[in-house]
């Protein structure tokens, strides 16, 4: 069993150490790194093929990400017009400023419906307030439908991908998993026979269980509509058998018109599963007579989304459709994996939402998990400029940092001082030079190499050499040769 | 129930959203502009022949292990005869607005004028018509007309048949969209959103399927585990 199965990954980012420290026992699980690399090279293949067969694909990113900064800068219009429109088909639209808020509106209405147990369909927003341990704390039944969900329902693990939750757990991790929590000892690794052990699992669930609990991909404005993707049905199990449906939203996932899915829809699938389509995609409005929940509700979610609205860089951050597209393609998440980010939301997309999200308390490491290579930008398709993201987070936290006394002893912001000092004035800088120069001849071995540093500087040698710096700079090369020119 | 709570919240936020983006609740002329104005340089309408639509519609379907079978509209019934006792099985759901002549002798039909969960669960397949068909991708659309039946009858049993006519096939998504915008026939919620915008919609585009379990594409997890498709060629 790999070790993050073993050991319970921590994805609050109030308790979840720093990303370097939590990155290093994924770095040394091989067998992590290899279902995690095995699974992105898959969907990147995928992936590649689909967008490449689109003669219009930058057409369509252009478009997708104008509709969704569109909906951003009229939210409140959007939003109203959602609960006007839902309101009138017969839903219930509730507003909920955090996740305190969240959790407890879904409660009392699972109280009202006097429901001890439930039925989900993958949502991350319900994984971003918590909400499976705390119903199950007030005594509700909580059953994940989506495979992956149950993996790691059963397996007690956390999802460490927003589309394949589980995709760092392998056949015989999963094989192992089911064998023990559904009492079928003859059960083989075969993706075929654990698929089926699933879906016996849960058919009774489905016919048996009356309320459910949605996420949204998409909620339309116009019609007041709730669009769900999927893949597997167990999103329209729980759509159209249960009496009642409760749907979790994040205030900035509403489009303005039914006709924006034109775009929305071709893009999602093929950024998400490299599918030209995915199997399911369900839209429902408010309640409709004699088909599916009769009694509907949808909790509209702030938690700090509104203040990442009124700032003009991080903005964009909203803009996006949790594709995933973005950790496929990091290098940085393909060698560790999800879990190593302390966030149901992780991968680049991760690194600039959770410490948002956080108001900039928690997560602060998050922004320095990357290379600034670029690559989730370049395959975005609602085009969020992430590089820009985390450059302006990074010079938050750094001046957050700045400003506490600690700074003074700190190395790094002395070593910043001291440069600071050493650029004003030319005479400064060329002095640095050359006792630099002496300096480093200390450490300088006989093949022009540095190959260790001592204390602070031992962080750089660790894992590269440095060659010896050159004997003269190019100011007094270039003062010689006029010299010798005369 | 925290009502009073979640009317402050809502007025929290919305003037928390107002401030961060300098606008009132008024002036929805304005909004309407905006989103006219985004630029919208995609594929509309597709440049294939019907023939070839329709191939390319066959062909995808295809490649999502359905089965499909073209057939005349005269030639229709016989169609869904061969194919449900190709099937093997024995008890079918559909919905009540399809011609009665579709209910072919030799099998258990059981029409859904409010047919039970459980009955509906215990029928080995539906037979149901369809809205509209998007060929790019493959893709089947139900609004879930008389004719389409409920959302839970082209759900629970595990065999669907879907009756595709050629005429409803489009190239593209935004085609299908297009076709939206033109009133409906019938409206689930009796034309209530003016816009001709359907209700309910699902989106079909192969079998039920995962790759949830090391990206191994597995078919029907939940929904029909078998997608039949008899393609009535009524554009030519």
């Amino acid at each position: 069993m790999s070790q993050s199965v073993a050991n319970h990954p921590v994805l609050d980012p109030l308790l979840a150490p720093p990303f370097p420290q939590a990155a290093l026992p994924m770095l040394r699980n091989p067998q992590l790194r290899t279902n995690v690399a095995h699974a992105i090279d898959v969907i990147q293949a995928k992936r590649f093929r689909l967008v490449n067969e689109k003669t219009d694909w930058q057409e369509l990113r252009d478009a997708a990400s104008a509709i969704r900064a569109e909906s951003l800068r009229n939210l409140g219009f959007y939003l109203v017009q959602f609960e006007t429109q839902c309101t009138a088909a017969g839903g219930t639209v509730h507003w909920a400023s955090d996740a305190t808020e969240a959790r407890q509106i879904i409660l009392d209405l699972l109280r009202q419906e006097n429901a001890s147990e439930v039925i989900k369909i993958k949502t991350m927003t319900s994984a971003e307030i918590q909400l499976n341990p705390f119903l199950q704390a007030a005594g509700v039944d909580v059953f994940e439908t989506d495979l992956a969900e149950i993996i790691l329902q059963l397996g007690d693990d956390e999802p460490s991908h927003i589309v394949v939750p589980a995709l760092h757990v392998n056949r015989s991790q999963v094989r192992e998993i089911f064998a023990r929590r559904m009492g079928l000892d003859n059960l083989s690794d075969d993706p075929q026979a654990l698929t089926a052990a699933a879906r016996t699992y849960l058919r009774q669930k489905f016919l048996k269980i009356p309320t459910a609990i949605s996420g949204a991909n998409f909620l339309i404005a116009e019609t007041g509509s709730v669009v769900v993707v999927e893949s597997e049905g167990n999103g329209r199990m729980c759509l159209t058998l249960p009496r009642t449906m409760i749907t979790i939203a994040g205030i900035e996932k509403v489009l303005p018109r039914f006709q924006d899915l034109e775009v929305m829809l071709q893009v999602l699938a093929r950024s998400a599963t490299g599918e030209r389509m995915n199997p399911y995609t369900s839209l429902w409005t408010g309640v409709t007579p004699g088909d599916g929940p009769q009694s509907f509700h949808v909790v509209l979610l702030d938690n700090q989304r509104s203040s990442i609205l009124a700032r003009p860089v991080e903005r964009q951050t909203l803009k996006c459709i949790r594709c995933a597209a973005c950790m496929n393609t990091c290098p940085v998440y393909r060698q560790t994996g999800g879990h190593a980010y302390g966030s149901v939301y992780p991968g680049p997309i991760g690194a600039i939402l959770t410490p948002q999200l956080m108001q900039m308390h928690h997560a602060q490491s998050l922004p320095f998990a990357s290379s600034l290579c670029g690559a989730c930008y370049e395959v975005c398709p609602v085009k969020i400029n992430i590089p820009e993201v985390l450059i302006e987070l990074r010079s938050q936290v750094v001046n957050q940092e700045r400003h506490q006394f600690a700074s003074i002893f700190d190395p790094m912001f002395l070593g910043m001082k001291i440069a600071n000092l050493l650029f004003q004035k030319a005479w400064r800088f060329h002095l640095a030079q050359r006792l630099g120069r002496i300096g480093a001849r200390l450490f300088t071995r006989k093949d022009g190499w540095i190959h260790s540093l001592p204390s602070l500087g031992a962080k750089w040698t660790q894992t590269r050499d440095l060659r010896a710096l050159p004997s003269q700079t190019f100011h007094e090369w270039w003062a010689a040769r006029a010299k010798e020119a005369r | 129930m925290s009502t009073a709570a979640s009317s402050a919240s809502r007025q929290q936020i919305l003037d928390r959203i107002r401030a961060a983006t300098r606008t009132s609740s008024n002036g929805s002329a304005q909004f309407v502009e905006d989103h006219a104005a985004l630029p919208r340089n995609y594929v509309r309408s597709g440049k294939l022949t019907t023939e070839a639509r329709i191939a390319l519609m066959i062909e995808r379907l295809r490649e999502y292990d359905a089965e499909v079978l073209e057939s005349t509209p005269e030639n229709l019934v016989a169609s869904i005869r061969a194919q449900l006792a190709a099937s093997g099985k024995r008890t079918f759901v559909l919905p009540q607005g399809l011609p009665v002549d579709w209910l072919v002798s030799g099998f258990d039909w059981k029409v859904d004028n409010g047919l039970a969960t459980a009955d509906i669960e215990q029928a080995e397949g539906v037979v149901s018509a369809a809205f509209c068909g998007v060929a790019d991708s493959g893709t089947i659309v139900l609004h879930h007309s008389p004719t389409e039946g409920r959302r839970v009858l082209t759900l629970l049993p595990d065999w669907h048949l879907c009756i595709l006519r050629g005429s409803q096939v489009v190239e593209t998504l935004p085609e299908y969209f297009d076709r939206c915008k033109r009133p409906p026939a019938f409206h689930p919620s009796d034309g209530d959103l003016s816009l001709g915008t359907p209700a309910l919609v699902t989106w079909i585009s192969g079998p039920s399927a995962t790759a949830d379990i090391e990206m191994t594409r597995i078919k029907g997890v939940h929904g029909p585990r078998f997608l039949h498709v008899i393609m009535v060629r009524d554009d030519i």
